[in-house]
């Protein structure tokens, strides 16, 4: 009796031993037979994602979350997941956590960086996790919407206090003032209008000379580009060198010739600095000029000699034979 | 005034009597612990206790979960048609077996088998003083009748539950699957899409509590029966009162701890 209590106590105990065990590991999604692989995802936050839920390529499932745990600098959450290790993901495959359904299941899917490529995915700190986005949960987005519901809702109040009868009056008479304003400044607008006609016409005549102006610049510059090409320039610059060359040689001459100038000067003032002595000496009376400046008998002695030799030169010319004997022998 | 003052008096009457009970519990279970150094005596006795404990209460414990778990997946489908998808009914059923249901009414059903007939053969051994003849004997009556019994209750009590567990959730799933028009494939998504290990292992603390507080209450006003026969039946009645209480009062607590 009592082995056959005992072997009826262990038979309850090892199949309900058993049946936590297999139970909990296939709820879990291990299996005993497949191998999997872990892979590895970082992520900013990771909304409502849980262990055991599903990890999906291209919607299969391939794989349950294992681990959540913030990593060592705080800033991302690493999320684990095994996914069977005979799934090839592609290179630059990332990870998106998102409802699975609206009754807050949540999945991990795998997927082309390029499939999605507005979400602003993490920037992982190892090179073997996957770049994450999580998309924001129903509840934040019914959050938001409730907050900005309540921003119109106060926004709305503030308008219905603020706007009483005589704020509508203001307004009335505000709108009367800009319909003035709009009409001055539609007159203003027309006068603006018409001078603008002018200077349009004037830019299009300055316009249009430019463009002749051009057109010159242009036929200069072929021109150049034509002398340039028969070589025209060339033999200008040679008669420029050699009028250089004479220009230089008469400059040499120039300077030649300053000397001698400066020369002739030297003298010039000397000899005016003489004649400035012999007329002071004149002034002062000495000599014979001077006397005869200054004292009027040798003036008067001078005239008279004077008149003395010219009838001496008439008598001369008259009778040559009393003053001049010619004899060859 | 004496009229007035009755209820009062009762309810502290009352009152100071449960505290006394709660106190005598408590110095028993000290006392089984000490007890334990006694292997030669409860050592022998505890496989067949855990067989009346645990395998003889397998049946009935089945038989609840077979039909608490039919009635959980119709209930969930009636409550989710046309709002949630049916695959919820596996979630419904796996979470509620696991965490509540199973643990709960195992609990409850191995109270009024297990705790009634501890506290009836304890109780008839007061009565009829083989527990005085122990002690006379020099026989440590705790190691010989209590110790075996709270072991048997902590180590079956979650076995029980366990299988219990596993038939509802079978249950509930041929129930999907035969009356729902639910495949397989949408009952087991369900039942995995929530499903975090640490369910069993709440459902099995659980169930382990369960075991050692439905034993000791059970040996507890069993070692404390007065009277004839009359005195034993009212010890069981309270000890299965006592013991569905401390249960849900239990239930209440690991759910605000753990959960």
């Amino acid at each position: 009796m009592n082995r056959s209590k005992e072997a009826l106590v262990g038979v309850v105990i090892v199949a309900a031993i058993l049946l936590v065990t297999f139970g909990t590991l296939w709820l879990q999604g291990v299996s005993l037979r497949a191998t999997e692989v872990e892979v590895t995802a970082a992520f900013s936050s990771v909304g409502l994602i849980r262990p055991g839920n599903a990890v999906k390529y291209r919607g299969v499932r391939i794989g349950r979350i294992r681990e959540i745990e913030v990593d060592q600098d705080g800033e991302l959450v690493l999320v684990r997941a095994r996914i069977q290790d005979d799934v090839r993901l592609p290179s630059d495959a990332v990870a998106i956590l998102s409802p699975e359904s609206l009754f807050g299941d949540w999945q991990m899917e795998i997927a082309p960086r390029d499939r999605f490529p507005a979400y602003r995915y993490s920037d992982p700190s190892e090179d073997d996790h996957l770049a994450g986005y999580s998309i924001p949960d129903i509840s934040q987005l019914t959050a938001t919407a409730d907050r900005i519901s309540a921003d119109i809702e106060i926004l709305t109040e503030r308008v219905g206090i603020a706007f009483s009868e005589e704020t509508a009056l203001n307004v009335a008479s505000l709108i009367e003032n800009v319909e003035e304003v709009t009409q001055r400044l539609s007159q203003l607008i027309t006068q603006q209008a018409d001078a603008f006609v002018g200077v349009t016409a004037e830019i299009q005549e300055t316009t249009h000379e430019i463009g002749e102006a051009a057109v010159g610049v242009r036929r200069t510059l072929d021109r150049v580009n034509e002398a340039l090409a028969r070589d025209e320039v060339g033999e200008a610059l040679t008669d420029l060198v050699a009028m250089t060359s004479n220009l230089r040689a008469l400059s040499e001459g120039i300077e030649g010739t300053s000397d001698q100038f400066r020369a002739t000067a030297a003298q010039a003032d000397s000899t005016f600095k003489r004649v400035g002595t012999i007329l002071t000496a004149m002034e002062e009376g000495e000599g014979t000029l001077g006397r005869l400046l200054r004292d009027p008998a040798v003036a008067s002695e001078l005239e008279g000699t004077l008149q003395e030799l010219q009838l001496l030169l008439e008598d001369v010319r008259l009778n040559p034979r009393r003053y001049l004997r010619l004899s060859i022998f | 005034m004496q009229l007035l003052l009755k209820p009062f008096v009762l309810l502290g009457r009352g009152g100071v009597s449960f505290a006394a009970g709660i106190g005598r519990w408590g110095v028993l279970t000290a006392d089984t612990f000490r007890a334990l150094r006694h292997v030669d005596v409860w050592l022998r006795l505890l496989i067949p206790q855990m067989a009346r404990v645990g395998v003889d209460s397998v049946p009935i414990a089945l038989f609840i979960a077979l039909f608490t778990g039919i009635v959980l997946a119709l209930q969930a489908s009636y409550t989710f048609t046309g709002a949630i998808p049916l695959y919820f009914v596996g979630v419904l059923v796996g979470k509620t077996m696991m965490l509540e249901l199973g643990p709960v009414l195992t609990g409850l059903a191995l109270s009024g088998r297990v705790g009634a007939n501890i506290a009836a053969e304890i109780g008839t051994m007061r009565v009829t003083e083989q527990i005085d003849a122990l002690e006379t004997l020099a026989y440590p009556p705790l190691a010989y009748l209590v110790v075996p019994r709270a072991l048997a209750g902590i180590i079956m009590f979650p076995v029980v539950t366990a299988l219990a567990i596993g038939m509802g959730i079978v249950a509930g799933w041929i129930t999907a699957i035969q009356l729902l028009d639910m495949s397989s494939a949408d009952f087991f998504n369900g039942l995995t899409l929530f499903f975090l290990p640490f369910d069993v292992t709440y459902a099995m603390i659980k169930a382990t509590s369960f075991g050692f507080i439905v034993t000791t209450i059970g040996c507890f006003f069993g070692f404390h029966t007065q009277g004839g026969a009359e005195g034993v039946g009212d010890s069981t009645t309270r000890a299965v009162v006592a013991s569905s209480m401390a249960i849900l009062v239990l239930n209440a607590f690991w759910a605000i701890v753990l959960l």
